[in-house]
């Protein structure tokens, strides 16, 4: 809106021509003249440039002062009012200063009136500046700049209103009109100022360089201590200028103290107290020039002026060093601020601090101010960032980084805390600290610092690789600043890609990191079936054994004996190296099914993927696998026992023990296929879509290191969980202890003692095939000798026993089959039957709730595993109101499951 | 070392569907005509000393028993490109070489003429290994070598090496057509029986099932005798991958074939493989690509079967395990299954829990497949008992006009009687009725069953 901003430029400038000219022409002739000044305005308005005014302003306060400071000032003020938008006709405005400056000069003919007519017009112009910067400030310093702009516009007041009597008084004296000027009246009312103002103004420098003076003493740490006489409004002023003054005292005790790097917050914090040290500098030099001005002006004073109304006249006022000293002070402010917010933070965080007020505040002062300071102090973080970056070295002692090296306690503690949980170099030497990282850069691009860093320290250390690590650093390692992100942030991408490549690398090339995983799940894993079979045929007489008859050499020389005839002969020398048989602690009462364990040695840095945790979890899961393995060939030699018995001895006592066998050998049927479904759930539900993921993961391109151990910890879980070793069955009406491990376990054991329990039946059946044959064997003895087969002495009853003595005496007959207890009675019979089919009732009803609680899994391959147990339907699971009941087919009938 | 299996082939058909046998095997193991490793036969992995062994020069010679009658084939194969692997002193070939005429009972006496030399050849092989695991018989059951030599060295075995499985594959006549030998009937018959009561896991091929699929698959009207013989061999080895490319599971003999057999009776096993291709089979045709799935439905279908069996509503599977080799992946398994449930394409036995096992082997690497994965399924169907009932029921024919008699009893088990006959008989009944008893729902309840109790 141009008319009004122009109606205020207009009623802004008429207002100040009133209080220039106050009194110097009647109403009229002052509103020609302002007419006239303002058409002169007008008029050169576009013919001028502003540039030009200004340097003869410039000229002529220079040929005015003698010195350069006025013009400096000057300057000073220009440039703002340059950068003001509010403002347009600048040219104009000046060309009116300069006119009135010149007017007053012809019509005063005094020097110091019209110099100071020029100071208070730039003191005009610097207010209207600090106007309008006010409300951009007040955002964030709201609680002092309110005040303090108060205090320049109260200035002003004062400034408009007395000024002119002082200048004026002089020349009319008391003669003119008998009036005394404010000033005088208050000269002649107050004592003279005790100490005066030229007292003051020379203590200034001393002050404002924080020294203490007789006036201005400092007691205290932070206390300037004021003379309690003064007037109120000289007070006012003083506390202004005591500011700085107080400032640079806490902030020079804070660069001071910078002798201990320590306290200091580190190598950051002590660029920072450097950096401020350097402001500081500035600021004195400031002070000085101060000085040498007050200097200056007090010289030509005379002494005995009680109230320093010359003082004025020579233009160094308490006033004006305030504002001199303003912008100082602003610096000072802010960094009094940064250091009172930087106490007792270190390095990202500091950096974070004076960070924030580069960004996010909108003064540009502070933002200049801020960022000048950023580079200087974030000079020893780029040095570390390099360090670690190119090198893979933390030199940090004062903890500045974001990356903390972690003590060997902390490490420890770290693997106690999470029960071992992936515990290694990799892992928990170093740690990212969130909260240090500087908000100079994201959290994504520290991380990827972070992880360049420690994996050229793992390059270096973990892998003995130290002189690819130095190679790297000699060729590719640059400078970083702060100065140029962008670059910086593609600098530390490249190394970022160099050093995950070559980490990957030396995993697969130099620690055949894909072999020993490979060969973990040949060997722990049980992938390799003809060794693993070939381990459990030769061991399987010694683990029979309680497990405290084991000797280590016999497991190893087993194991040796298994590698060799079987194709885990043609595996790596390495991988045989670190395959290793052992016992588990043994307690009381065990064989050596229950401790005998395949151990597979990993070594660093491979143990930064495969972490000891993660060795633990396959033991776990090869002693299960094991465990089924065990039953599966269990079963499997009693099937092939009972099998090629059916072809003799069964065979012929059929009509007696027949369909026990029919019966007995369909629940081994039974069982076989349970432990044939649950090993391929396992191999190609289980196993092999991990392993697919888990290679196709390595395969990937651009993988990293923790890629790489995420997606072995994932193929790992995968495998414990859906292989059934998780924490067990979801559903929360279960107890705890019914997990489907512990059920698993329950079902193969009592696989396993239906197999004790069939070799009964076997017992029995060749006992009674001896008896028989000695029944012939005897009858065709008698029938040879000519008497009758069969006598009245074999009398049912006795005749078992006959028969028994006979065949105990007879022992040519071919029993070799039958174990210790072949000469069992047939009063053995009914206890087998009983024993087998109670095992049968408990097998079953284990089968019954494992199968309900596969069927109410999330899992979906869980779920799947329960329809291949049932894959003819033959289990029928009905689901009621939380419970789930499983049925077989034909138990409807109930012929097979008495009870 | 690991579990070896001893092959016995008798009479013709067993040499030729041996030696074709022997030639895939060598090709699949990269094992060369002279019986040394091929160049390119580096990559470890499978596991050749199941079925081989190496002599001193490390050459690998199989663990094979050869024995015919009549010289002609065995000469084959002492003449044929593959002839320097075999051990030379695991022929034999009686100097008369007359042959067994056809006539089980003449092979069946001539085993006692060859037993000593038999016996010798095979405690040697035995010998030979470090845990023996089973023997393999190859032979057809119409003649009078395989069957008759053959169901003699059954019951020797048996007495023999009573701990050792018995693994026959037997090659059933073609029925439909008359067949080639009058007395095939009373051939298979009686070699019936000794595979009843004396083999553990009887893998049954029919010749006219046989003959079937090749003119179906490989569209060939008149299909030869080598090209049958290679759909034998293919089954053959492929029902034997798992053996020889050890993985997790299925690593032995006892593994394969416990989850099929519950009952040591029912232990005929029916085949299909898919696809036939050129790749094992002469003028096999190309086969557009193959998914599991396709794989595993095909398997599935009766005319896929190698046997000729009649289905009734009652027949069903007893168990199935189906051996897929090549790319397979496990979640297409697992969709297959899932579907094949849903689609009841498969029935199985009503009292007691079954289902189609899966076995991934790898497939040799030194033998090109233009399909991604093939299948073979080894199934214990109850559909098995009608070809025996089609054996018994030729039989009758026969039995009753007391044809061809003359030349069985001139020798020995029927020279005083023909019980042998109706003993078989009866023992083959029995073998039937125990298929029928195992598709009911009460197989298992003692009163309903052919067994009675003591």
């Amino acid at each position: 809106m141009p008319p009004t901003r122009n109606d205020r430029i207009d009623e802004g400038l008429s207002k100040l021509i009133e209080y220039i000219l106050p009194e110097l022409e009647d109403e009229d002739e002052d509103e020609d003249l302002k007419a006239n000044a303002l058409e002169l305005a007008q008029a050169r308005a576009y013919a001028d440039d502003p540039a030009h005014i200004a340097n003869i302003i410039k000229n002529k306060l220079i040929r005015d002062n003698r010195t350069s400071d006025k013009a400096l000032r000057f300057h000073n003020l220009y440039s703002r009012l340059l950068t003001l938008p509010l403002i347009k006709q600048k040219g104009a405005i000046l060309h009116l200063l300069h006119e009135l400056s010149e007017e007053s000069e012809r019509n005063i003919s005094s020097r110091a009136s019209e110099r100071n007519t020029i100071s208070r017009a730039s003191g005009r112009q610097s207010t209207t500046a600090a106007d309008s910067r006010a409300p951009s400030r007040a955002g964030t310093e709201s609680t002092r700049r309110p005040s303090k702009t108060t205090t320049v516009q109260d200035e002003d007041e004062f400034d408009a209103s007395v000024p002119p009597k002082p200048f004026l008084a002089p020349e009319r004296g008391g003669g003119k009109t008998g009036e005394p000027t404010k000033a005088a009246l208050l000269a002649g009312v107050n004592p003279p100022l005790d100490p005066s103002e030229v007292t003051l103004l020379k203590d200034m420098p001393f002050t404002l360089q924080g020294v203490s003076s007789k006036n201005l003493p400092f007691s205290l740490e932070n206390t300037l201590k004021l003379p309690s006489n003064l007037p109120v409004p000289l007070i006012s002023l003083l506390h202004t200028l005591a500011e700085p003054a107080l400032l640079y005292r806490s902030l020079s005790a804070f660069v001071e103290e910078s002798g201990a790097v320590e306290d200091k917050g580190g190598l950051v914090g002590q660029s920072l107290s450097a950096a401020i040290g350097n402001e500081l500098k500035a600021y004195l030099s400031l002070v000085a020039g101060l000085e040498g001005e007050i200097r200056r002006a007090t010289a030509s004073l005379p002494e005995d002026d009680p109230h320093g109304l010359a003082v004025r006249k020579a233009g160094v006022t308490l006033r004006r060093c305030m504002i001199w000293t303003r912008e100082a002070t602003m610096g000072l402010r802010l960094m009094a601020a940064i250091v009172g917010e930087s106490k007792g933070k270190r390095g990202g965080k500091l950096i974070s601090i004076i960070h924030n007020f580069s960004t996010s505040h909108g003064d540009p002062f502070v933002f200049n101010f801020a960022r000048r300071l950023l580079t200087s102090v974030t000079r020893p973080f780029y040095d570390l960032l390099r360090r670690w970056v190119y090198d893979g070295e933390l030199i940090d002692p004062y903890l500045e980084f974001f990356v903390i090296e972690q003590s060997e306690e902390a490490i420890m503690e770290a693997n106690a805390e999470r029960r071992g949980h992936a515990s290694s170099v990799w892992q928990d030497k170093y740690k990212l600290d969130t909260e240090m990282i500087p908000t100079i850069m994201t959290p994504e691009f520290a991380n990827k610092v972070f992880l360049i860093g420690k994996s050229l320290n793992f390059i270096r250390y973990g892998c003995e690789d130290s002189e690819w690590v130095e190679r790297y650093s000699k060729t590719t390692s640059k400078a970083l600043s702060h100065d140029d992100y962008a670059s910086l942030e593609q600098n530390i991408d490249e190394a970022y890609k160099t050093t995950m490549e070559r980490l990957m690398h030396l995993m697969n090339k130099k620690f055949n990191l894909f072999e020993h995983l490979c060969a973990l799940k040949k060997f722990l894993l049980l992938g390799q079936g003809d060794f693993i079979a070939l381990l459990m045929e030769s061991l399987s007489s010694n683990l029979d054994r309680p497990a405290n008859t084991l000797y280590r050499h016999n497991l190893t020389a087993q194991l040796e004996h298994a590698i060799r005839g079987s194709n885990a002969q043609f595996e790596s020398q390495e991988a045989l190296r670190r395959l290793d048989a052992r016992m588990l602690e043994l307690s009381h009462g065990e064989i050596g099914w229950d401790v005998f364990t395949l151990e597979y040695k990993i070594d660093p840095p491979v143990d930064v993927v495969v972490t000891p945790y993660s060795s633990r979890e396959y033991l776990k899961v090869f002693n299960f696998l094991w465990r089924i393995k065990r039953v599966e060939f269990a079963l499997g030699s009693a099937w092939k026992k009972y099998m090629t018995g059916a072809r003799g001895v069964l065979s012929s006592v059929a009509d007696k023990v027949g369909t026990d066998w029919k019966v007995a050998r369909c629940c081994i049927a039974e069982m076989i296929h349970f432990v044939a479904q649950l090993q391929y759930y396992i191999l190609f539900q289980v196993i092999e879509p991990s392993w697919e993921k888990l290679t196709s993961t390595m395969n990937k391109p651009g993988v990293t290191l923790d890629d790489l151990i995420d997606a072995h910890k994932v193929y790992l879980n995968s495998i414990t969980r859906k292989g059934l070793l998780g924490g067990g069955s979801t559903s929360k009406s279960r107890q705890p202890e019914t997990s489907f491990l512990a059920q698993l376990h329950e079902i193969l054991k009592s696989m396993l003692a239906y197999k004790d329990a069939m070799d009964g039946l076997y017992s029995c059946s060749v006992a009674e095939f001896t008896r028989r044959q000695a029944t012939s064997a005897l009858i065709d003895a008698r029938t040879a000798a000519g008497k009758w087969g069969v006598t009245e002495s074999d009398a049912p009853y006795d005749h078992a026993q006959q028969l028994k003595k006979h065949s105990l005496r007879n022992k040519k007959v071919d029993i070799s089959d039958s174990d210790s207890d072949s000469d069992s009675d047939d009063g053995d019979l009914p206890g087998v039957r009983q024993r087998l089919r109670a095992l049968t009732v408990e097998f079953q009803a284990r089968t019954a709730v494992l199968l309900g609680d596969l069927a109410n899994q999330s899992d979906t391959d869980m779920r799947f595993l329960g329809v291949m147990f049932s894959f003819n339907d033959f289990y029928v699971v009905k689901k009621g109101k939380g419970k789930t009941i499983v049925e077989r087919r034909s138990a409807q009938r109930g012929d097979e499951t008495p009870a | 070392m690991p579990r070896e299996i001893i092959t016995i082939q008798a009479g013709q058909c067993g040499n030729s569907i041996g030696s074709q046998f022997w030639q895939q095997l060598c090709l699949e193991h990269g094992i060369s005509q002279d019986g040394n490793l091929e160049d390119f036969a580096t990559e470890g992995g499978d596991r050749k000393d199941v079925f081989f062994y190496q002599s001193d020069d490390t050459r690998y010679i199989p663990r094979a028993i050869l024995l015919d009658l009549e010289p002609r084939v065995i000469h084959g194969i002492q003449t044929g490109p593959y002839k320097n692997i075999y051990n030379p002193e695991n022929f034999h070939v009686p100097k008369d070489g007359g042959g067994a005429g056809n006539i089980w009972a003449l092979g069946f006496n001539a085993g006692e003429n060859v037993y000593e030399e038999v016996m010798e050849m095979l405690d040697r092989e035995a010998d030979g290994s470090d845990s023996l695991e089973a023997f393999m018989l190859l032979h057809s059951i119409a003649g009078g070598t395989g069957s008759g030599l053959g169901s003699f060295l059954l019951e020797k075995l048996n007495d023999r090496f009573p701990k050792k499985l018995i693994q026959t594959y037997s090659v059933f006549p073609d029925m439909t057509n008359g067949g080639e030998v009058v007395v095939q009937p009373y051939n298979s018959l009686l070699a019936l029986r000794r595979l009843t009561q004396n083999a553990d896991s009887v893998v049954v091929l029919d010749n006219g099932a046989l003959t079937r699929i090749a003119a179906d698959r490989l569209h060939v009207q008149e299909p030869s005798l080598t090209q049958t013989n290679q759909l034998v061999s293919t089954v053959m080895c492929a029902s034997t991958t798992t053996l020889r490319y050890p993985g997790y599971m299925h690593n032995d003999l006892v593994g394969i074939i416990a989850s099929l057999i519950p009952t040591p009776r029912c232990h005929f096993l029916m085949t299909s493989y898919t696809p036939f291709t050129s790749d094992s089979v002469n003028q096999g045709k190309t086969v557009r690509k193959t998914t599991v799935l396709d794989v595993m439905r095909r398997l599935l279908q009766p005319k896929n079967r190698m046997v000729s069996a009649m289905p009734t509503k009652q027949s069903c599977y007893i168990s199935i395990l189906n051996i897929i080799q090549g790319e397979a992946d496990p979640t297409d398994v697992h969709k297959s299954l899932l579907r094949i449930r849903e689609r009841k394409l498969a029935t199985f036995i009503p009292w007691g829990p079954a289902s189609i096992q899966v076995a991934l082997t790898k497939k040799s690497p030194y033998i090109p497949m233009s399909h991604r994965v093939s299948g073979l399924m080894l199934a214990n169907h109850t559909s098995v008992a009608t070809l025996f009932e089609r054996v018994l029921k030729q039989y009758n024919i026969l039995r009753k006009r007391g044809a061809f008699l003359e030349q069985y009893k001139k020798v020995a088990p029927f020279t005083d009687s023909l019980d042998e006959f109706d003993e078989s008989k009866a023992v083959v009944q029995d073998l039937i009725a125990e298929y029928k008893a195992a598709e009911q729902k009460d197989y298992l309840s003692p009163e309903e069953t052919g067994e009675g109790h003591a």
